[in-house]
């Protein structure tokens, strides 16, 4: 009895001290979501500008808001807008426009775009970003922290195998050809070292877009509401993932991991991996070997899609709030900033200006790597988005899925998943 | 039982067990290895401490301690005060409507917490409660299931115990404390160490309502830190998972028996 009287005494202690430290939230003028899905750092960068814009501008107050991965910043935000309390901005993925828009959480930019200075702004960012950030006329995201898929290669691995270090596959039957070279057995059988890596797990139509688009197919229309999946390039592409690891036994087969890539490529498990330029500083840091990074090969053209995420406006803040809301994002998307969060990460900068910045300049002279996912950028393509986003690719990875395990051939998955992505999407034509 | 039954259900619950525990142990493998030794097991790995403190280090886990623990602690208590007073009633007195009460109490349990969150975040934003603690505990602390579970142990005190209080003069809250309470202590911890396992772990609620370093929880903590795009640091977030879960661990080994207990009771009564 004793025992639970003191565990209440000290339970009444706890609560006082519970109550006390729930004074409400500060007074802040704007509040902003921002998600991380780069390594530790990052945090701090954003942090960092935002109280460098606070000091410039002492009469706005941002409360930046670390939101964790892109689903929980999503699960956050739609939450918190739908409860009456959106911040008045928000960084999430380019590809949930369409269910943003759907849900009636977000503005449009154009209402805030008066002068001419500012219009220019507006165009002065890559037309590859754009394209997944603008519907209808009208622009809903401005790009950030934005990527592309590049290949990394392992040039001691290239050396090793007799192949030339400086020169990575350009093609797809280059990049079989070489990975066949690079592909090495121990006495038993078993694979030491694989070819190729494209991570396969969790958000595989992600790399996979990168071969459709290679192959000329285009995934989904501009307006969200139709795909292509069962488009016999799609089918085609899909067939070349699923014989590197079948036929040409160059990649390891099943799903392959997405987070634990980079790590098979420092240890040599890899001896050319596709995965985000988002990862870029983390591999300079952390390979044991000297590596090099290129566009992603060709097939019957150049192609990649871009990724990552924008800055969106949300409603139900006032007039002057979101006025203030886009000056920040005019600021922090200004060259030196964008320069500092490319350098920071690996981001690829989403205005040419940045990159004429000496800072930039100096940067990409030592590191000249730095510039091939903005070079890819001229055959960069949307990331697949449609309505019903998060459904939608769910249907397509599924079918990726099934056919990389077997279970079904390239043609029949993706068959089927078109057919259960139009029935989602016919309310939306 | 034969011996050779015998010895197959104990071969059976090894395997079963040994299947369960493999995570932790390759967290621990991980967590007190440098991060080469992921994947390659070698008894002659070194061991470090290296990647707890840098863990540590990276994240202000001593805050998100300190969350944990008045948020748990706020809500056993709250719960305990309130389901006591309700299961009371419910047992023992009499009154218009008792029955139909009690069964929406029970609806509550039907009720996935989950589909209630943006309604709760309405709710608290209108009372200000947004990113604080008082904000993540305040829709649990009215819990059905405790409710229950604490008047069907009621229920089950002799009448003669509170008749006799009664005799002696004691008012009806005296005879709460001094008869029911007392009686239904196993009750009681049993209780706690559900709700505090459960609030412990709870994820999705606290990453909504909570917006700051100086209100976020463990989990919610643990979760901001763990970036996967950038590849997995596999040694650094499992040290900092088993730091994180710790004290869980500890409690259980300490109680298990009453946390078995308490699951089988739950489910019995």
């Amino acid at each position: 009895m004793t025992m639970l009287a003191n565990l209440l005494k000290g339970a009444a202690a706890a609560a006082a001290l519970a109550i006390s430290a729930a004074a409400p939230a500060r007074a802040v003028d704007l509040q902003f979501y921002f998600p991380v899905a780069v390594g530790g750092g990052a945090a701090e960068t954003i942090q960092a500008l935002t109280d460098e814009y606070m000091q410039l501008n002492p009469d706005v107050k941002i409360d930046a808001v670390y939101a964790g991965s892109y689903q929980d910043t999503i699960t956050k935000v739609i939450t918190a807008a739908r409860g009456g309390n959106a911040p008045q901005l928000s960084v999430a993925l380019s590809v949930d426009m369409f269910t943003l828009i759907d849900e009636g959480l977000i503005l449009p930019f154009d209402d805030f775009i008066k002068t001419e200075e500012d219009k220019a702004w507006l165009n002065s960012f890559y037309p590859a970003f754009m394209e997944n950030s603008q519907t209808g006329g009208k622009t809903y995201g401005i790009p950030f922290q934005r990527s592309t898929p590049v290949l990394y290669w392992n040039k001691a691995a290239f050396a090793a195998a007799g192949l030339d270090p400086e020169t990575p596959p350009a093609t797809w039957d280059e990049m079989v050809e070489m990975g066949k070279t690079l592909t090495r057995r121990d006495a038993n059988g078993n694979v030491t070292q694989w070819g190729v890596r494209i991570p396969t797990s969790g958000f595989p139509y992600w790399l996979f877009q990168g071969l459709t688009t290679q192959n000329d197919a285009i995934l989904a229309n501009a307006d969200g509401n139709e795909t292509n999946f069962d488009d016999p390039r799609v089918v085609e592409a899909l067939q070349y993932l699923v014989d590197l690891s079948t036929r040409h036994e160059i990649m390891e087969p099943g799903i392959v991991e997405w987070g634990a890539t980079p790590k098979a490529f420092f240890e040599g498990q890899a001896a050319m991996m596709w995965t985000t330029t988002g990862n870029l500083t983390n591999v300079r840091a952390n390979a044991p070997f000297d590596f090099g990074v290129a566009m992603l090969p060709a097939n019957k053209r150049r192609g990649a899609p871009t990724g990552g995420g924008n800055f969106y406006l949300f409603d139900g803040s006032s007039e002057e709030q979101l006025a203030e809301a886009v000056d920040f994002i005019k600021w922090i998307t200004g060259p030196e900033q964008s320069a500092k969060w490319t350098m920071a990460t690996g981001y690829v900068a989403p205005r040419p200006a940045t990159w004429d910045t000496e800072t930039m300049k100096a940067y990409a002279a030592d590191f000249p790597y730095v510039l091939v996912a903005r070079d890819q950028l001229d055959h960069a393509v949307a990331e697949l988005s449609t309505y019903q986003n998060q459904r939608i690719t769910q249907i397509f990875n599924d079918a990726l899925a099934a056919a990389i395990t077997g279970q079904k051939d390239a043609a029949t998955a993706l068959a089927e998943a078109q057919a259960q992505a139009d029935a989602i999407l016919a309310a939306y034509r | 039982m034969t011996g050779y039954d015998r010895a197959l259900t104990i071969l059976g619950a090894a395997m079963l067990a040994a299947l369960w525990v493999l995570p932790l142990i390759y967290a621990v493998w991980t967590a007190v290895h440098p991060s080469e030794y992921e994947a390659r097991f070698v008894l002659t790995a070194p061991l470090t401490l290296a990647n707890f403190i840098e863990a540590w280090q990276a994240a202000p886990f001593a805050r998100y301690f300190l969350n944990t623990f008045v948020l748990v602690t706020v809500i056993v208590i709250c719960q305990f005060v309130l389901c006591t007073l309700a299961a009371y009633g419910f047992a023992r007195y009499r009154f218009p409507g008792r029955d139909i009460l009690f069964s929406l109490v029970l609806l509550q349990l039907l009720v996935m917490p989950d589909i209630l969150i943006v309604e709760n975040y309405g709710l608290l934003r209108r009372m200000g409660l947004v990113d604080t603690i008082a904000g993540i505990a305040l829709p649990y602390v009215a819990s059905g299931f405790g409710v229950f579970l604490i008047r069907q142990t009621f229920m089950t005190v002799p009448q003669e115990l509170d008749d006799a209080a009664r005799i002696e003069g004691a008012g009806p809250l005296a005879i709460l404390w001094r008869v029911y309470v007392p009686l239904a202590k196993p009750v009681y911890l049993s209780y706690g160490l559900v709700s505090v396992s459960h609030h412990w772990n709870n994820f999705l609620w606290p990453l909504i309502v909570t917006n700051s370093v100086e209100t976020r929880p463990l989990t919610v903590g643990l979760s901001v830190f763990s970036a996967v795009d950038s590849g997995v640091e596999w040694s650094v977030i499992n040290a900092a998972t088993l730091m994180t879960s710790g004290p869980l661990l500890v409690a259980f080994l300490l109680f298990q028996r009453q946390f078995v207990q308490s699951f089988m009771r739950a489910g019995i009564k």
